[in-house]
């Protein structure tokens, strides 16, 4: 019972570090986007994440489950002040000849988007592991 | 003669497997703001609950907390994650050995 919802949480720790690395990808992308659908220029996301009780619905009634897996509760956006730069001739520049970029440092996207690859690494070795004690355990039969 | 030393196997492979759900999930947390890491107490659990009984989870002593709140330690995890899965090899191993011994009594009383 308990090692195959090892795996679920494992599962659920890649998954909501796959999506942060994803909006950190896409804030890379977009560092240099002055247009969004939203007007002005493009504003970083962050993921939250919150724990989360992995279980189905049906154990959950006949054991006190332990062991929490991890969700994104919400994507935030960065509101700090976008960067001016000084450019009379771009499209978006406003009367004073300055265009508002995303205030972005790479340095920073990129160590974040380390740590997250680290922490997906973390998950596959639990998982591995887990693997490996599933096969053991079925070992016993032969 | 198969009964209390396979029960004590059996007890005791629950209890890692249910601590290696408790590392799983600190590593799935290790970036969640206020996460708090969760172990079991293996000696006591061992020692003093009957069998199928869910042990408690408790929050380990001596952990150091990061300005979010989250107190996870990645190494000690990687560390517990390791002697888990070693321990409950040796214990399937040890179990297999068991039965291997009573199917060759079996198996040597039937070719006489």
């Amino acid at each position: 019972m308990s090692l195959f919802s090892s795996l679920q949480v494992s599962a659920s720790g890649m998954a909501a570090q796959r999506t942060r690395a994803e909006l950190l990808v896409e804030n890379m992308a977009n560092a240099e986007t002055t247009r969004t659908p939203e007007g002005g220029p493009y504003r970083r996301k962050d993921a939250v994440f919150l724990s989360d009780i992995q279980s189905s619905p049906f154990s959950a009634v006949f054991q006190n489950e332990m062991g929490q897996g991890v969700r994104v509760a919400e994507v935030v956006q960065d509101d700090r002040p976008p960067e001016l730069r000084y450019m009379p001739g771009h499209p978006d520049a406003d009367a004073n000849g300055y265009v508002a970029f995303p205030r972005m440092n790479p340095a920073e996207e990129m160590v974040d988007l380390l740590n997250a690859s680290r922490s997906y690494e973390g998950n596959v070795a639990a998982i591995s592991a887990v693997k490996d004690m599933i096969n053991h355990s079925i070992d016993i039969m032969r | 003669m198969l009964d209390p030393l396979t029960n004590g196997l059996g007890r005791y492979m629950d209890l890692l497997s249910a601590r290696q759900k408790l590392v799983a999930s600190n590593i799935a947390n290790a970036d969640t703001p206020g996460y708090k890491t969760q172990d079991i107490d293996f000696q006591f659990e061992f020692m003093s609950l009957v069998k199928g009984q869910t042990p408690q989870a408790i929050h380990p002593d001596g952990m150091i907390e990061k300005p979010d709140g989250n107190d996870v330690s990645m190494d000690r995890e990687a560390r517990l994650l390791a002697e888990n899965a070693i321990r409950f090899n040796l214990a399937s191993t040890l179990i297999r050995g068991q039965f291997k011994s009573i199917r060759d009594a079996i198996e040597e009383g039937k070719s006489s």
